[in-house]
């Protein structure tokens, strides 16, 4: 697939990298030269020194013959004009990185189609909803759902104590016929296992299973459920403002934020929400506020490290459930080990969106979620393609990816070894980085 | 991983030998059987590296991607020239080496003293030597093995093709190898044809064709290309087409795409074309003020075709163009340091860094009068950043180094001094002029063993453009 990718700024390269990864050709616009460089030199894939809102540029990027414009310049209006141009000079599809909520509001579709704008992708928007999922389930670390729960993709820390801790898979799939280990993460690492893999304490395990049995999962992991009202939020970025617009009525939020001015200005963005002037690193702050009563911390602030130390505060002081945003990626499972509930990132969100579009031109249907180091997807079997033709066991399945779940007329199921898949079905595929060609050549 | 790309490396060269293992047995010569062995043994061991090596893990960094491209080069050479040390009429290891790395850097440098006599596949594998280097083994492995398409791949991209940035033509490295492969065997085949059409035989055709868009300069005739000399059609075509061979070939790409305003802004194009010109009209004006042209053609398309042969580094000669005099000579020199443009097949230190040091120079010049003024150097209407000027005349600075220090090193072997120094520039700008111009006649054969070696080690440098070969020489490539 051609795609040209305009703006190389940290979701355009990680995306940039990602896709060149993926045997996609990758052309990627910026007007900083420098920054293009080091891409060029060292990755698989073309860069156009440029301002990605000219039409000499696009040209110059072959834009008229690409497949997929991805426009995520810093800047909103950018994006959009640039995807106009883009759209207008032959590109098949165009997403466009956005900064507010206008452009994805469905009484603004049409004019935003109009503008030549196929798709946005609002990162803070994702990551708001992540958080809101995390927060209804505390117990859960990745939670991904198909068809209104039919299948459901959760993330779940093994602790010492756990019944199934020291288990052979195999021996676990055997007594346990409603759940699929999909992946293990253990020790910055993310695996398909194998019959004989142990699951051991610390790993995160990404169980497969239907609706009817997810509650079984807080027993099997020896997991309490325990409700969440009150949220403290560190940071007034972007995302807290969305969370707090879109948690208002289930959640109690409280948000920390050390600039003054930003702090003049959060209560006419987020209405019926206190906010403290303050930095949340400070323990007699956290005192004062009475933070120890709160039933969770969400960590938004721009820096990383703030935001994995400050939860780990959060933890000393008794909040059960913590999430972070944390941008760069190597630092993810790093966080991960250190017990922090969910982590956020906004490229890996934005990047999910993008692989959604390439494994299936017409989006609607599937879904995609993006981990660190591995890429879970939903793809919609066509009729002829490769995956129907024998059981899954004689299918000779790459080692980087295995099927997890489907979904057939409606109803969730999980695939074993005998599970002949028909045409027609969503299935639900838990891939490692770098092979989802190979995945997409499987459902072709 | 590095022994397993060696390995696929070896078939491929393996299977170019087979094409002079066929020659050989179509014209019924005994070195059939020399490159039919050569060609199985090359092939044997590129199998058992590429299967039975192990690799530790498929990742390539800068380091392995300096280290093969290096290592890729002798090893080609050194199984180039098995068929010299078995043929019909053999030659020594020194010499079959020297013949070999000359003929894939493209700089033409023979120590054979006349190669009439020898077998038609020899004639061959000297001309498909310097068409496989003269684009670039790595750049053909890069088109045809798809495993190497990833990020591995582009570190050896980047070590082996020329120029200070390398421009790449299309997203994908596989691609871009296969887009140059193409123009260069599109600009071959139509070569052979032209010259098929003259007065010129299917297999001569095709050996020369090799030799004039690599520019690499072997002939399969003692007297070179002046066994046409009374031909001005074979000339005219062969200026054009060594003239493409010395043009960037991203450039040449995009003009196929329709793009050909990016000629008239290609400031480097420019350039070329117009040292060419000038040279054409300081050569045409001495050879007429020194009363040698007789005919038109003496004072045209003769040095027309001595200049361009030269600035791409050919090393073609029809002329015996010492006779036009100590001034010619020196703008020979000139031309040899220059070169054509880089992303060329050609050699020399290409006129792109020979831009970038004289328009810097200018500004330095400006900062005399004016200290606080702020100057960039603009290429292609793009200002270049101050970090690649820096690097393009470090890269200058070493380029003489080792032209000196080669020239060095062939006196201490004995060789004489204008000799020394002339042969060291010559193999390291890739050119291999040399016959007439040193004392010591048409080959480079008389020449002591260890110069030749000296010398073969030049050619490599110059073809690597120096940085990926030095590299490999300095501490810190190899503390981890």
């Amino acid at each position: 697939m051609k795609i040209v990718i305009a703006g190389a700024g940290e979701v355009g390269s990680h995306l940039a990298k990602l896709l060149s990864a993926e045997e996609q050709d990758i052309m990627l616009i910026d007007s900083n030269a420098e920054r293009l460089a080091t891409l060029d030199a060292n990755y698989n894939l073309m860069t156009v020194e440029g301002n990605p809102t000219s039409f000499a540029t696009l040209r110059e990027a072959r834009v008229g013959s690409c497949d997929l414009f991805i426009a995520v310049t810093p800047y909103e209006s950018n994006n959009i004009v640039a995807c106009s141009i883009a759209k207008n000079l032959g590109a098949q599809t165009t997403v466009a990185r956005i900064d507010s909520y206008d452009f994805m509001n469905p009484a603004n579709a049409d004019h935003v189609r109009h503008m030549g704008v196929d798709r946005v992708i609002y990162p803070e928007q994702v990551a708001a909803e992540e958080i809101i999922t995390a927060l209804r389930r505390s117990w859960i670390r990745n939670w991904f759902e198909l068809h209104n729960g039919q299948i459901i993709l959760a993330g779940v820390k093994l602790r010492q104590g756990a019944p199934i801790v020291g288990m052979k898979l195999k021996d676990f799939a055997f007594t346990n016929r409603h759940f699929h280990v999909s992946a293990i993460k253990r020790n910055h690492e993310t695996i398909i296992p194998r019959g004989d893999d142990l699951l051991n304490d610390g790993d995160i395990l990404y169980f497969t299973t239907t609706r009817d049995h997810i509650n079984d999962l807080l027993t099997l992991t020896g997991k309490t459920e325990h409700k969440i009202k009150r949220v403290l939020i560190m940071g007034g970025s972007k995302i807290a403002v969305r969370l707090v617009n879109l948690g208002r009525e289930q959640f109690k939020f409280k948000i920390v934020e050390s600039n003054l001015e930003i702090c003049r200005k959060l209560p006419q963005k987020c209405p019926d929400c206190e906010i403290i002037h303050g930095d949340a690193r400070d323990t007699d702050l956290l005192a004062d506020i009475g933070a120890s009563d709160m039933d969770a911390f969400v960590a938004l602030t721009d820096s990383s490290e703030t935001n994995i130390f400050t939860c780990l505060t959060a933890k000393d002081i008794g909040i059960r459930k913590t999430v972070a945003d944390v941008e760069n990626i190597q630092f993810i499972s790093q966080a991960e080990n250190l017990n922090i509930g969910t982590v956020v990132n906004k490229k890996l969100l934005a990047s999910s969106t993008i692989f959604q579009l390439l494994l299936d031109a017409d989006s609607s249907t599937s879904k995609c979620l993006a981990l660190a180091d591995a890429e879970v997807a939903e793809l919609e079997v066509r009729p002829g393609s490769k995956i129907t033709r024998a059981p899954v066991k004689d299918l000779k399945l790459a080692r980087e990816m295995t099927l997890a779940g489907l979904i057939r007329n409606g109803e969730g199921m999980l695939i074993n070894g005998n599970t002949l898949i028909e045409p027609g079905d969503h299935v639900l595929v838990f891939c490692l980085a770098g092979a989802l060609h190979k995945v997409e050549k499987l459902f072709s | 991983m590095l022994c397993r790309i060696a390995g696929w490396l070896l078939l491929i060269e393996g299977f170019f030998m087979v094409f002079p293992a066929l020659t050989s047995l179509g014209y019924g010569e005994s070195d059939s059987v020399v490159f039919g062995v050569t060609a199985f043994a090359t092939a044997l061991v590129g199998l058992l590296l590429a299967r039975f090596s192990k690799p530790q893990s498929s990742h390539m960094g800068k380091r392995d991607g300096y280290l093969l491209t290096a290592m890729v080069w002798v090893v080609f050479s050194l199984f180039g020239m098995v068929p010299f040390l078995f043929c019909s009429r053999p030659i020594g290891i020194t010499d079959s080496f020297f013949e070999a790395m000359s003929g894939f850097t493209t700089t033409g440098a023979s120590v054979l003293e006349s190669v009439d006599g020898m077998s038609h596949g020899i004639h061959l594998w000297r001309a498909m030597m310097q068409w496989i280097g003269g684009m670039g083994i790595i750049l053909f492995t890069l088109a045809v093995i798809p495993m190497l398409n990833h990020s591995g791949g582009m570190q050896m991209f980047n070590a082996e093709v020329t120029g200070i940035t390398h421009d790449k033509i299309q997203p994908r490295i596989s691609q871009t190898a296969k887009s140059l492969w193409l123009i260069y065997f599109g600009l071959t085949v139509i070569l052979v044809l032209l010259l098929w059409a003259g007065p010129m035989s299917l297999f001569d055709s095709v050996c020369q064709a090799f030799g004039a868009v690599s520019t690499g300069g072997y002939t399969s005739h003692s007297l070179g290309i002046g066994a046409w000399s009374d031909s001005v059609y074979i000339k005219v075509v062969l200026i054009i087409f060594m003239f493409l061979g010395g043009v960037n070939f991203g450039l040449i790409y995009k003009c196929l795409r329709g793009n050909w305003r990016s000629l008239r802004y290609n400031d480097v194009f420019r350039t070329y074309v117009g040292l060419i010109l000038i040279m054409l009209v300081l050569f045409s004006a001495t050879i007429i003020a020194r009363g040698q042209a007789r005919t038109w053609v003496d004072c045209t398309i003769d040095p027309l075709f001595q200049i361009v042969s030269t600035i791409t580094s050919t090393g073609f000669t029809t002329t015996n163009y010492e006779a036009w005099g100590p001034f010619v000579l020196s703008l020979t020199f000139v031309m040899m340091f220059f070169g054509a443009c880089a992303g060329s097949t050609s050699g020399g230190a290409k006129i792109d860094r020979i831009l970038y040091l004289f328009k810097n120079a200018h500004n330095e010049l400006h900062r005399c009068l004016y200290p606080n003024s702020i100057l960039s150097v603009k290429i292609n209407d793009r200002v270049v950043n101050p970090d690649l000027v820096s690097k393009v005349i470090a890269f200058l600075c070493i380029y003489m180094l080792l032209i000196v220090g080669g020239g060095l090193a062939l006196t201490a072997c004995g060789v004489p001094l204008v000799d020394s120094f002339f042969s060291s520039f010559s193999c390291l700008s890739n050119t291999g002029l040399g016959a007439g111009v040193t004392g010591y006649g048409n080959s480079y054969e008389i020449l002591p063993d260890g110069a030749k070696w000296i010398l073969s080690f030049q050619m490599l440098i110059g073809r690597l453009e120096i940085f990926t070969v030095l590299v490999l020489f300095t501490p810190a490539f190899w503390r981890r």
